[in-house]
């Protein structure tokens, strides 16, 4: 009977493990919420008017200061890019998705780490811990599947402190597409030399994500429309979105490429390449509010070389409190 | 030493030795330059370059936000992994549009670029786009090399000039899918596990773990490499390519 429990027990927590952050993407953000933080709306706000090249230094910056310090300070960065998230256009409905995106991707971050590391690698991480705080001991069998025998509370903590890695760099990220026009970022490639050819991909590229999680949000709409789920329980019917979205791909992917005819015919027309760099009525401009940026990613790189003077640094596996 | 929040160690046990490695990238960029001057990007057509950035954007679509979501109801093994597999199926799609050398190394670069912008915000770069270009990329281009711009059986003729019969073409995609699908379970296990791995975190080299995971790639990728070649073939032919 014991036994038949912990089989039981082991299964929910994978599952829980492994669906919880899945179904907030799924529930709470949606197709609709994706394709919301993956695409440029206009905006008027500090943010918006910041330069590009400005803004991708930040990310990179931000990138280099959560890799290289300890685990909390990628914490507040993560708080401080989300609240930022409330100054951009539709700003509180733009934080929500953000805000779920970021718990799916720590509690997916976590989960991805904690059940499969080993009990070397934590003794790295966690010098001055004598023993373990087992919180389950999984059946055997589950090392097919990667796991760990034992999941300890200093797992999850090192799971937790490694997404922290993670989250600020992907809301920095996605705060330089949201507030970016294509058109900039095209000048910004252009300035730094990068050839057209690639620039032009790259551009096409951004345009699409958010066009293609339009086409999926559609293609999944019609699926249900036409009865997908019909008269099923209300749990089941919304779970089948999964099925849903893989039944969308091929449709998606060909009417995709059909359209790049039309683009690229229409690119062709108004004379792409016929030279080898474009000239522009717009020059990206440095303005006071860019000397600002400069001033936040100083106090990054600072905050970053004094963290590691102090011992707040880190490397992989983590070492520190 | 340490670059880009990387901190590199070249002296794991058992650790691929760095001058091999040097050579390998040596030479496939080398082949870069090769493709470079014979073709260049001029010999990409405008509807190429889309071609190629649709098939980033969907690549990034499904490995950070569909794939990776989906990849967590299912065990961690190396026999499966979902966000590769939609990026290798996609890949090939483009791949039979476009049909020309480049293409690979071309579609990781805007890949990796995209993965940068939307999600990695540039981290441990431009050591991934050089490993992802260098090795998935460069071998599709091989492929495609290697058949003469005739990938999967595309527009293949018979020796008199008439086309072949139905069978031989999906043979031949199946073929060269086959093919496809054992080259892309290599990179991983040696230069990640074998290489990356032990320089950026200092992990441990087990000889035994990267022959494991190699065969373990394999079925998976090869029936990938299968479904994407004849899918590919078939957008081929639905977009008029």
């Amino acid at each position: 009977m014991n036994n038949l429990v912990e089989q039981i027990v082991s299964w929910v927590i994978v599952l829980y493990g492994s669906a919880v952050p899945a179904l907030f993407v799924i529930f709470l953000i949606g197709i609709t919420g994706l394709r919301e933080i993956t695409r440029y709306e206009t905006g008027n706000t500090f943010l918006y008017k910041l330069n590009p090249v400005i803004k991708l230094v930040l990310t990179i910056v931000v990138m280099t200061v959560a890799a290289t310090t300890i685990w909390w300070i990628g914490a507040i960065l993560t708080l401080i890019l989300l609240l930022s998230y409330l100054t951009l256009n539709e700003g509180v409905r733009k934080f929500g998705y953000a805000f779920f995106l970021t718990l799916s991707t720590i509690l997916g971050g976590t989960w991805s780490i904690a059940p499969y590391t080993p009990l070397s690698i934590l003794q790295l991480a966690f010098p001055n811990v004598k023993q373990f705080t087992v919180i389950w001991k999984f059946p055997s069998y589950f090392q097919v599947m990667g796991y760990e025998q034992q999941l300890t509370l200093e797992a999850l903590i090192y799971g937790l402190q490694t997404a922290f890695r993670v989250a600020p760099v992907l809301l920095s990220a996605l705060l330089f597409i949201t507030t970016t026009t294509g058109s900039d970022i095209f000048r910004m490639f252009t300035k730094i030399k990068i050839p057209i050819a690639i620039t032009f991909s790259v551009l096409v590229g951004i345009r699409m994500i958010p066009r293609i999680f339009e086409l999926l949000d559609t293609s999944v709409k019609m699926q249900y429309i036409r009865g997908l789920g019909y008269g099923k329980p209300k749990i089941i019917s919304s779970l089948l979105i999964v099925y849903a979205i893989f039944e969308a791909i091929i449709p998606t992917m060909v009417y995709l490429f059909r359209g790049a005819k039309n683009l690229a015919i229409s690119a062709d027309t108004r004379g792409f390449r016929a030279y080898p760099s474009r000239t522009s009525l717009v020059e990206l401009k440095f303005t006071k509010l860019d000397y600002y940026g400069l001033v936040i990613i100083v106090v990054l790189i600072v905050l970053a070389i004094v963290a590691n003077l102090l011992g707040f640094g880190r490397t992989i596996p983590y070492v520190g409190a | 030493m340490a670059f880009n929040g990387i901190k590199f160690d070249t002296s794991v046990p058992g650790m691929v030795p760095w001058e091999i490695v040097t050579i390998y990238f040596i030479v496939g960029l080398a082949i870069v330059f090769y493709f470079a001057r014979r073709f260049g990007l001029k010999s990409f057509t405008t509807i190429d370059l889309v071609y190629i950035a649709v098939g980033a954007a969907f690549s990034v679509v499904w490995e950070f936000y569909i794939g990776s979501f989906i990849g967590r109801f299912l065990p961690s093994t190396p026999f499966i992994g979902v966000g590769f597999w939609g990026r290798m199926f996609i890949l090939l799609v483009v791949a039979a549009l476009v049909r020309k050398p480049g293409t690979g190394i071309l579609s990781l670069l805007i890949f990796n670029i995209l993965s940068d912008l939307f999600f990695y915000g540039f981290g441990g770069e431009p050591m991934y786009t050089i490993y992802e270009a260098l090795t998935y990329g460069l071998f599709l281009d091989l492929v495609i090399v290697a058949s003469r711009g005739k990938l999967f059986g595309i527009g293949y003729k018979s020796g008199n000039g008439s086309s072949v019969a139905t069978r031989t073409v999906v043979g031949l995609a199946i073929l060269e899918g086959v093919i496809i699908g054992i080259l892309f379970a290599i990179p991983d296990p040696i230069f990640y596990l074998g290489f990356f791995r032990p320089l950026i975190s200092g992990a441990i080299v087990n000889w035994a773990t990267i022959q494991f995971d190699f065969l373990a790639f394999i079925p998976g990728d090869v029936i990938i490499g299968i479904l994407g070649a004849l899918a590919g073939q078939r957008i081929a032919k639905a977009v008029g390519q």
